[in-house]
């Protein structure tokens, strides 16, 4: 086992290393000790139960208030081989506490919202992609039998359509039912419970480098797709980083129809800003990201998130920044016509 | 990224199906072109047919967005086709980039891609060439490998003999077999011994990728669960090998079995390949 606590002997701190991928234990320490190194800022919450009976767990992160906030929710790896996911909540919890103290607009982010960040939704899958390789993208019921269910394509919404597998064999296989499993139940009520106070959901996963945007039922289009091309802000800020394109798009467009996933959940839901990352590479690694690129790619998935982030929050608090952010962002005038359904038509398919 | 402001301007006529908008389609064939961009020093060069008409039959033909998914999947046709035909443990083609993509239905042989694209050999971190290829999908009950043509010259191959060359003393003369398992590991780490057997393992894959390729799949190697050393044959490094192979449409991730031979004379071949079972499921699967 590598050494992922570096001691510095003269200050007696325990410095945890972000460029490596950590174990399950790893990270529920981590997340105790986020708690414990900033009482003022951090509180664990449990909102779940997995399969075998693991805490899910997410970290509840902003300026105390006694009135409830608006929020953003992130939930990192739903897949459990998608370890480049985890290891991007841990990245984007340190930056962001790291920054709040000093930082202006990160402070006021923090006093006007709450963060909610779950680092590993999919608890019992990610223990056991460290033990085997080719079964970890999803749950796990009944590991012996390699009976696993698509977490994100649980949800009620839509379920289940396309781009799913009534094969409990397959990798897509989506479930029993709806929300059959109790860490998609887990994140279903979470949302719905909260979601009159969640600006902006984003789900992390890997690998394709895409920022997707809701749905993933073809030839369906959200009320507020124009809003939705914040997301090519998101990719031009990725890219500012370390050069590396992420294609803005629609799951039918660029990958495969999909339905009842939890980003077009939370979008139909009212949340209106729900965002698929698909961080780094392109398939030559693929799941197998090195560790070597840990650190880049969460730099740029930060920047990304952060802008998308910072929109949101501007176009909820602070109506002349919103004014500025949305004319460089959209830069466009018009009404949508034609081809829009409304919620309640969706509600019926 | 140029792209997606025509999408936002076209998203206020808002018909779903015409995001895209659709490019004049070229009258002329591509006929043969030799690229040689500039210090490029790789040339494909496309071997095309013009489209023809058959028994009064009209092609359609339609243009495709090269950054959504049916260019790229037909691209990475391309880039297994290429791999089975040139790959080697120093020579691993990617396919990195789409720039146009048309699709020509000639009925009952099939679908036709017709793509320009960048490739570059990634193994050696080669220049990136532009390069042009057709892709034929057959259609039929049974399921047939897609047919690509693309006639690349001489040059692709210069520059990693004497590497090969050394590999193959190397793993002809070693004291005992190699053998090695999950490249690359759970943290991406490769052993630098290990490299060139990963790259072996992936253009070997590339042939099983290749057969099982159609225009719902998009298939790339995961890892490498086992590689083993056989004994030589007829001058051939031999191998068996466990691949896991991923397809990011059905998500599905299979267990492959293969033997395969390689030399520096004879290149890569695939003796034998074989599905592992993958599963067995408790429950009854639903209708």
């Amino acid at each position: 086992m590598k050494l992922n606590y570096r001691v510095v002997q003269s200050l007696q701190q325990l410095v945890y290393n972000y460029t490596n991928y950590h174990t399950m234990d790893e990270i529920s320490d981590w997340i105790q000790q986020m708690e414990k190194d900033h009482p003022d800022v951090v509180s664990r919450m449990v909102y779940g139960t997995t399969y075998e009976k693991r805490n899910i767990t997410l970290l509840k992160i902003g300026l105390n208030n006694t009135m409830p906030k608006k929020a953003i929710w992130m939930d990192c790896g739903i897949h459990a081989r998608e370890w480049i996911s985890p290891a991007f909540c841990q990245h984007f919890v340190k930056e962001i506490l790291g920054s709040y103290k000093t930082d202006g607009k990160m402070r006021k982010m923090f006093k006007n919202l709450d963060f909610y960040i779950t680092p590993v939704l999919n608890m019992d899958g990610y223990v056991y992609s460290w033990k085997d390789n080719s079964v970890s993208f999803d749950s796990i019921q009944d590991y012996s039998m390699t009976k696993s269910v698509n977490l994100p394509q649980q949800s009620i919404v839509m379920h289940p359509l396309v781009g799913i597998s009534r094969n409990c064999c397959s990798d897509i296989y989506s479930g029993e039912r709806a929300l059959s499993e109790p860490e998609a139940k887990a994140v279903t009520d979470f949302l719905s419970a909260n979601r009159n106070n969640i600006l902006c959901f984003l789900t992390i996963h890997s690998h394709g480098q895409l920022i997707l945007v809701p749905y993933g039922y073809p030839d369906i289009i959200p009320p507020n797709y124009d809003e939705l091309v914040v997301g090519l802000a998101a990719a031009k800020a990725i890219k500012d980083v370390h050069g590396m394109d992420y294609t803005v798009e629609t799951p039918p467009n660029v990958l495969y129809a999909n339905s009842g996933s939890s980003r077009d959940f939370a979008r139909l839901i009212g949340i209106p800003f729900s965002f698929t990352f698909e961080l780094r590479d392109k398939g030559q690694h693929g799941f197998t990201l090195p560790e070597a690129q840990i650190q880049p790619t969460c730099e740029e998935a930060y920047q990304g998130a952060l802008s998308i982030i910072t929109y949101v929050h501007d176009k909820t608090f602070a109506s002349a920044a919103y004014t500025e952010t949305a004319t460089l962002v959209l830069g466009l005038n018009g009404v949508i016509t034609g081809k829009i359904l409304c919620m309640e038509c969706l509600m019926r398919i | 990224m140029h792209r997606f402001c025509s999408v936002c301007v076209v998203l206020f006529s808002l018909v779903w199906p015409c995001l895209v908008q659709p490019q004049t389609p070229t009258s002329q064939p591509l006929g043969l072109t030799s690229l040689h961009e500039g210090n490029c020093s790789c040339a494909l060069r496309l071997h095309h047919t013009e489209p023809t008409s058959q028994e009064g039959l009209v092609m359609t033909s339609r243009e495709l967005n090269p950054q959504f998914y049916e260019a790229s999947r037909a691209g990475r046709v391309v880039q297994h086709h290429l791999n089975t035909l040139y790959g080697s443990p120093f020579r691993v083609y990617v396919v990195t980039q789409v720039h146009t993509a048309r699709t020509e239905d000639t009925g009952d042989d099939g679908m036709k891609y017709v793509l320009e694209f960048s490739v570059k050999d990634w193994a050696s971190e080669g220049p990136e060439c532009k390069a042009s290829a057709e892709v034929l999908y057959p259609r039929g009950d049974v399921h047939q490998p897609p047919k690509v043509q693309s006639s690349p010259d001489g040059l692709l191959q210069a520059n990693t003999s004497d590497k090969e060359q050394a590999f193959y003393q190397r793993y002809s003369a070693a004291a005992g077999p190699v053998s090695a398992k999950d490249i690359p590991d759970s943290y991406g780490h490769i052993d630098p011994e290990m490299e060139h057997f990963w790259h072996l393992a992936w253009v070997a894959s590339s042939f099983i990728m290749l057969n099982e390729s159609s225009e719902n799949t998009l298939y790339s190697l995961a890892q490498v669960a086992k590689v083993t050393q056989l004994n030589i044959q007829d001058g051939q490094l031999r191998f068996e090998l466990q691949v896991l192979l991923h397809d990011m449409v059905s998500q599905n991730i299979n267990r492959w079995k293969l033997q395969v031979s390689w030399s520096p004379a004879d290149g890569v071949q695939v003796l034998e390949m074989e599905l592992l079972p993958r599963c067995h499921c408790k429950s009854q699967t639903r209708p």
